[in-house]
């Protein structure tokens, strides 16, 4: 670890297993599925969201809440066309969160002991371990 | 998680492959979710038909044919949202423009599809408001696992049942869900009182109100005080807006829902933060919605969630003795069609150039008649299309069913903020 960087490990509970490291891609606003997400694409297709184009494909998505229709599934159908992210990380979900890393199969962690969205930004590196339901996070120095 | 030992031998294939896969699903749900048990549905069952939540876990429409056959049943009510694989025109399809939606083909084999399910009790209500007409709801603390938007505020927040929006054909068939968040008094309460700080009359304002509360609350449960006395259809905009602009699955509207008597038994000891929502808030969600350029329409959806017999009648009404300018589609459940039809409603509407249709919505077809600039009535619908059409652009407008059926008549956007 160089100077710049710092680690931070967040504890909460294992929503889907495995192993998974990469940039994050933080989402400060809550994320929506069905017709505003793009599986094909890997991206969100709500008008108005900061993160409207952006593609997860390989990110840590870490998301504060889902909002919206079940078809928040979207999020993990992107599995079938290699668009998914790496892992999801997200503050509070229900079963719209667990059926999307269901879909998905990717490590997936929630309930943490500190707010990921306030946490993480976006470009920390950050690993996720599902089976021991924490979050590493090393942080880019904001120069 | 705890699984009872009749849970175990359904896991161990003691009914057979079907159900040890139905069990193997609501066992790896359950886990993921942090449920410790599994629940006995008591209440019902409301599901997308051939939709399956996780498809590692599918049960084909073969397999439930198989079924049928040998006469295996629900285990417990069972009702029919909207189908949405693929969504499909269930009355009013025959003038509707679509290519694929206008071929009687299309509409038979789909409906044939449905058919087992059917033979095992699936009650074909086919809308996204069935609770309006299903004739059979479950009742204060029963257990349910029901689907879409504007349904699970209602059966939680109105109907007093419990659920999440995890009904599929897995839950009907075995009659069990996980047993957590909204099945538990914990999640139940309320966390934030939302004071009402504007007169609430219209649909449109109910309709903006649900969508603001939403926005602010994202996840929590809301105690909403303030917000005058709702009929059903504005109750029915509210909620399809509080989860469509938030996750609003459970509220309060105290001295009115069943679980709160009072302010105080709504937060049931959960120490209240307080939120205000004025004209203002509602006029910013109103501006969200409203951002077509030109104001030329040549597409107005009305019926999202759909129309109830009250709303089609409404409609029908403005629409007598006049003539449409652009394509109008009114959108109702099949049960409430059928008696606009009797009514005569479908002929005012008809007359006049629109189609009243049931049982699906532009969203849910994925697909529109061919247009460029479109009006609706419903936050829900407005959102999400221009989702679907991204990134080409998609004009829409945003108003009152007044100002909807008006843009229809003139061919022109006139609605304001009022």
């Amino acid at each position: 670890m160089t100077a710049e960087e710092k680690k931070i490990v967040l504890r909460g509970r294992k929503v889907v297993g495995g192993i998974a490291a990469g940039e994050a891609l933080v989402s400060k606003e809550p994320l929506m599925g069905w017709l505003n997400v793009k599986a094909e694409k890997g991206y969100t297709t709500e008008r108005n969201h900061p993160l409207c184009g952006v593609p997860f494909k390989g990110k840590i998505l870490v998301f504060p809440t889902p909002r919206g229709s079940g078809g928040f599934v979207g999020y993990g159908r992107t599995v079938n066309f290699g668009t998914n992210p790496a892992a999801f990380v997200y503050t509070k979900g229900n079963n719209l969160t667990v059926f999307a890393a269901m879909n998905a199969n990717i490590p997936t962690v929630t309930d943490l002991d500190q707010d990921p969205v306030q946490v993480i930004e976006t470009g920390d590196y950050v690993i996720v371990n599902g089976d021991a339901g924490t979050v590493e996070v090393i942080k880019k120095e904001q120069n | 998680m705890y699984l009872t030992d009749e849970e175990k031998r359904i896991l161990d294939g003691e009914q057979g492959e079907i159900a040890r896969r139905c069990m193997e699903f609501l066992v790896a749900y359950g886990e993921a979710a942090g449920a410790e048990k599994l629940i006995d549905i008591d209440g019902t069952v409301d599901v997308h038909p051939g939709a399956d939540w996780v498809p590692q876990y599918a049960v084909t429409v073969d397999e439930v044919r198989e079924l049928a056959a040998k006469g295996e049943k629900f285990k417990v009510p069972t009702f029919s949202n909207k189908p949405v694989a693929p969504g499909f025109i269930i009355d009013g399809w025959e003038a509707c423009g679509l290519p694929r939606n206008s071929d009687p083909e299309f509409h038979r084999k789909n409906l044939e599809a449905l058919q087992p399910y059917m033979e095992m009790g699936m009650v074909p209500l086919f809308s996204c408001n069935d609770y309006l007409v299903s004739s059979f709801l479950p009742l204060v603390g029963q257990h349910c696992a029901w689907v879409e938007s504007s349904a699970i505020p209602w059966v939680n927040a109105i109907l007093g049942a419990r659920s999440n929006f995890d009904g599929c054909f897995h839950t009907a068939y075995l009659g069990k869900a996980p047993a957590y968040d909204m099945h538990l008094d914990e999640n139940r309460r309320a966390t934030v009182l939302v004071r009402c700080e504007t007169e609430l009359k219209t649909d449109m304002d109910y309709d903006l109100f649900g969508w603001a509360v939403g926005e602010a609350v994202d996840i929590e449960v809301p105690a909403l005080v303030g917000i005058g006395k709702p009929n059903y259809s504005q109750l029915v905009k509210m909620n399809s807006s509080l989860n469509t602009g938030g996750q609003v699955r459970m509220y309060h509207i105290p001295g009115i829902t069943p679980e709160a008597p009072t302010v105080e038994a709504a937060f049931g000891g959960n120490k209240p933060r307080e939120i205000v929502i004025t004209r203002e808030d509602l006029r910013r969600v109103y501006d969200k919605l409203n951002y077509a350029g030109k104001t030329e329409v040549d597409f107005v959806y009305l019926g999202c969630p759909h129309y109830n017999i009250q709303d089609v009648y409404r409609a029908a009404t403005l629409l007598d003795g006049k003539k449409v300018k652009t394509k109008l589609w009114i959108m109702t459940n099949p049960s409430s069609y059928q008696v606009a039809v009797r009514m005569g409603l479908r002929d005012i509407i008809e007359k006049a150039g629109g189609i009243l249709m049931s049982g699906t919505c532009p969203g849910a077809l994925l697909e529109t008649p061919e247009m460029q600039v479109m009006a609706t009535d419903a936050a829900k619908q407005n959102y999400y299309l221009t989702g679907m059409f991204y990134p080409e652009k998609l004009d829409v407008w945003y108003g009152s069913m007044e100002d909807c059926i008006n843009a229809a008549v003139t061919g022109k956007w006139s609605g304001e903020w009022r």
